[in-house]
Parts: structure tokens; sequence; C-alpha cells
């Protein structure tokens, strides 16, 4: 299961890699588990995991061989079990201008647009990272009969709320951005807010469903 | 007050940007050159993280409505105050009514501008003044500043002026190499680090873009991780991308070096056209840069209380 390696970026951010294309969802809840520890050690003024690394990046510059020893033997010992997920529900407004690629995401995948969203909302997903946006959240993952890649062109414009699939993942819009993902719905349930002292309300880690609102085409 | 007459290129508040929040996807923004912007700051006796002006490219004026000192740091963008020349590097008294123009240099990109106390009109977002631009929060409005905004801070009388000189802003870029650089054959690493990059006009606060002749196309990816400022990536296009303050919080092309946190601020002066090279060392000298920064710093904190207290 040691199938990793550590070594330091530029002066003071520290990574972890696991050495494969997807993690395991044990490897997965190992990285939760180990983001706890480093929080913990409170060296690190930033901590960002991402597909299948996690960074940490040191206050101060002296000493990045020690904590990498630390970082790598922390791997090495950490349960799983250590690791705690908050469990969110999103009411998701599905297809017609909620979300303009239902229709042809059912073309594409030879299912009708019901069957899409049943796929879609049936699962739990898992907060894998945050990046691009303030808030926005890599969820995984994605039933294999709903994997499509990006659109060839983004768009310039994708509503704040949108809720949409690209790959073996889905996300929602946490604001209004340009994006290539295939929009599929949309919630009204705010996701970012900077004003608030824990900005984000998803956090990496955390379990999200999706819940087709009753008023939704289904 | 202090009143945006004409706002230019780019002028935002920044102050030595947010941490802590890069786990949500949140950039660090800041200003570009912390060591102008603590300068600055130090020449006024404020704390070195107050928020300041960073002006991009310059053609901006702004009308001081109360008196105050204020400082200018980073690139000579051809400062006057009411008619008067300014030298960059020094702190000056306003006087209400008086008006400060920058205009523009060939050289240079970046100035910062500093008031005595800092602005009074601000408030912190996830424990930071900065402006992020491309998330539109922080600052004063969430944007750059525009014609007609308006920044409070308090009325001072004259201290005398006083100046300090900035170690100069260099075309070297010192980096340690990164974790992606065997993607590229042996040669081309070398290469890489020889030849001269010149800057593209597509480059901003969230990256500069270099290119030269050199062909690093290549088809190699890699799994998007923890990106910071000074990651310099790869794209498939062969032309290196330097990622600055606004950048993402993750990235997913090769990366094949980082400059070192003491040279990021000669990034700030890189403007489409200029030529920058980079030169490879560790990480011994990349602290001991450092901390050759952090006295220049606290040299010049003694010499300005010092000068403070001969003179009061």
């Amino acid at each position: 299961m040691t199938n990793n390696k550590t070594y330091i970026l530029g002066e003071r951010a520290l990574v972890l890699e696991i050495t494969q294309d997807t993690l395991s969802q044990y490897q997965q809840k190992k990285i939760f588990a180990l983001h706890a520890w480093m929080r913990a050690q409170r060296v690190f003024i930033d901590i960002v995991p991402a597909k299948t690394t996690i960074t940490g990046y040191l206050m101060h510059s002296q000493d990045p061989e020690y904590w990498l020893a630390k970082l790598q033997d922390a791997w090495e010992n950490i349960e799983p079990e250590a690791y705690e997920p908050t469990i969110h529900t999103i009411i998701t407004h599905y297809g017609k201008h909620h979300g303009p690629d239902l229709q042809s995401v059912a073309n594409l995948t030879g299912l009708t647009e019901s069957q899409v969203v049943e796929l879609h909302s049936e699962c739990k997903y898992q907060v894998k990272f945050l990046g691009f946006l303030p808030g926005f959240a890599y969820l995984g993952d994605l039933n294999p009969q709903l994997h499509l890649p990006r659109l060839d062109s983004p768009r310039t414009h994708v509503p704040r709320g949108s809720v949409a699939i690209a790959q073996d993942l889905t996300a929602v819009y946490p604001s209004e951005s340009p994006g290539g993902w295939r929009l599929i719905g949309r919630t009204d349930t705010i996701l970012f807010d900077h004003n608030l002292d824990s900005p984000s309300i998803l956090q990496p880690g955390d379990i999200v469903k999706f819940v087709p609102s009753t008023e939704g085409i289904c | 007050m202090l009143t945006i007459l004409k706002s230019g290129i780019q002028t935002c508040i920044q102050d030595l940007g947010r941490i802590g929040f890069r786990h949500l996807g949140v950039s660090q923004s800041g200003v570009l050159d912390p060591l102008a912007a603590k300068c600055a700051n130090i020449l006024l006796n404020n704390p070195q993280n107050t928020p300041v002006l960073e002006i991009t490219v310059g053609l901006c004026r702004f009308k001081f409505e109360k008196p105050t000192n204020f400082a200018i740091t980073g690139a000579d963008l051809c400062a006057e105050l009411s008619g008067q020349k300014l030298t960059a590097g020094w702190r000056y008294h306003a006087n209400a009514g008086d008006i400060l123009t920058f205009a523009t240099s060939k050289t240079g990109l970046r100035a910062y501008f500093a008031v005595q106390n800092g602005f009074s009109s601000l408030r912190p977002i996830m424990n930071s003044y900065s402006t992020d631009i491309q998330a539109e929060f922080g600052g004063l409005t969430g944007t750059a500043l525009e014609d007609g905004d308006l920044l409070d801070y308090p009325s001072h009388s004259a201290l005398s002026p006083i100046g300090a000189a900035l170690p100069e802003y260099t075309e070297s870029l010192r980096v340690i190499l990164g974790p992606h650089l065997d993607i590229l054959p042996k040669d081309n690493q070398q290469s890489l680090l020889e030849q001269l990059w010149r800057v593209l006009p597509q480059s901003n606060r969230m990256g500069v873009r270099l290119s030269n002749d050199l062909d690093l196309t290549h088809n190699k990816s890699v799994a998007s991780q923890g990106v910071s400022p000074g990651t310099i990536q790869l794209p498939p296009n062969g032309e290196p991308i330097v990622l600055l303050n606004d950048c993402q919080t993750t990235g997913g092309y090769p990366i094949i070096a980082q400059v070192i946190d003491a040279d990021l601020r000669h990034l700030s002066q890189l403007s489409a056209g200029q030529a920058c090279r980079f030169v490879a060392v560790d990480r011994a000298e990349a602290l001991h840069a450092q901390i050759k920064q952090s006295q220049h710093l606290a040299q010049l904190e003694i010499a300005v209380q010092h000068h403070n207290k001969k003179n009061s």
C-alpha cells in the first residue's frame, strides 16, 4: 500500500503523491486523515489535497527535510478511520433552463433524461478536493454511464449554482464563471460566501447527495 | 479621503495576501512585490502587512482630501505630487488638495503606494484586505479601483522626508528545479536554463507567460496538484507559465521549477516583450536569499526609527 513518494517543491511545499491514476477509497480516506494530522501540527500555513497528492506549505523554510520525513511517517501509520465526514444534501432542479445540457447528455449516453437524473442523484459523492474557483468542489465518483468529456468549447458564462458533470466527476459552480462542464441542473444552495468565517460549505472529504427538487421534470 | 480621479490600467488594494484558505480554492492574492510593499509601510511606521495600492502600468491620478504622509516604492512610474517630481523609495507629505499622478515607464511595470496608518475604510475578507480580482471580493468592492472611488485615511501632520534604496530588480530569476522536469529531454532541460525568455502580452497577476525559439512542446499530463506563486508550469504548447499571486490553487500542467521566494518580486516588473532567465539554485541558497531580505528590512526599520527620533 506504500506506492507513494514525497518531495519538496521549491522551498516550503511538501508533497505526498500516491503514484496511481486514481485513489482507492481506502487511500482517499487516508489522505483526509493525513490532512487532519497536518493541520494539527501547526507548521503548515496551507494544506491542499488534490487528485492524487496532498501539498503542505510550511510557514518557515528552515527545516523542510525534517517535516518531509514526519509526513512520510505519518502517512504510513495513519488510520483512515481517523476521518469523519460531514454529509450535505443539495436540492437540485434538473433540466430545462436549469440544466441546458441534460438533453444532449441523455442523447450522448443513450439514456432518457429521467435516467440521467436518476443515475446522478442516486449515489453519494465525496469531495475529493477544491480548486478552480473558491468553493468549487470536485465530487466523485460519477456513475460510469454518465462519463463524457468536457464541452469542445467552454461557455463564457455558467450561472452560479449550476450542477455539472465532466469525465468521472460532478460539481456545482459556486459563482458565475466561464466553464466547460456539461450543465444538467441548478441549485439554490449557496456554496461559497466570502463574508463567512468558514466561507465554503463543502470541505475536502465531505459527502454530498443531490436530491431532485419536486417541481423538477421527473 | 483619497479620491481616485483616474484609476489607470489596474490599481488595486493588496496586502501580503490571503493565507489558510487554499484548500477551499481561494487564491493567495496579495502584492506581487512584498519587499516593496513592506518597505513602503516601514517608511511610514506602519505594520508591514498594511494594505497598499498596487499600481500596474500607471496612468492614474489621485487627490488627497486631507493631509497625510505617503510613500511610493517599486518601479519608478514617474510620479508627481502637484507637479513636483517624486522619487521611488521615499516618503513624502501631501497637503489637502494635492494631486498625485503616476505616468508610466518603459522599464518598470508596478509601483506601490502607501499612506500613514493605512486606509481606514476597508473590511478584511478571510483575514486579508487583498483584492481577489478573479473571485471578486476583498479590497474596496472586489474589483480594481475605479474612477471616483474614495478611500478614507487618518490625517497626519508632516514627517520629515526619508528614503530607502531597494535591491535592484533583475532579469535573472533563481529557481529550484521541479518534480516533472524529466518530461523534457536532457538537452532541453539545459537549454531551458540557458536561454532568455520573452514575456508574452497575455501575462497578468495570475501568471507570466513566456516564449522563445526553443521547442519544448510535449504531450505529458500530470494529475492536478497544489500550485503556488512562483510555480513554473509547462503546458503542452511548450511555453512556460510562471504562476503569480492570483493563480488557482491547483494545476494540472507539469511543474518544471519553482522561483525562489526572494526572487518573486522581480516578476512584478516584467511587462510584455521584456526578457528573463532562470538560474538553478539549491534550497540553501534560497534560504540565504530570504534571510538577506529579512535583514534588509530589519535594518531599514531601525534606520527609520532612528531618523524619526532624531527629527521629532
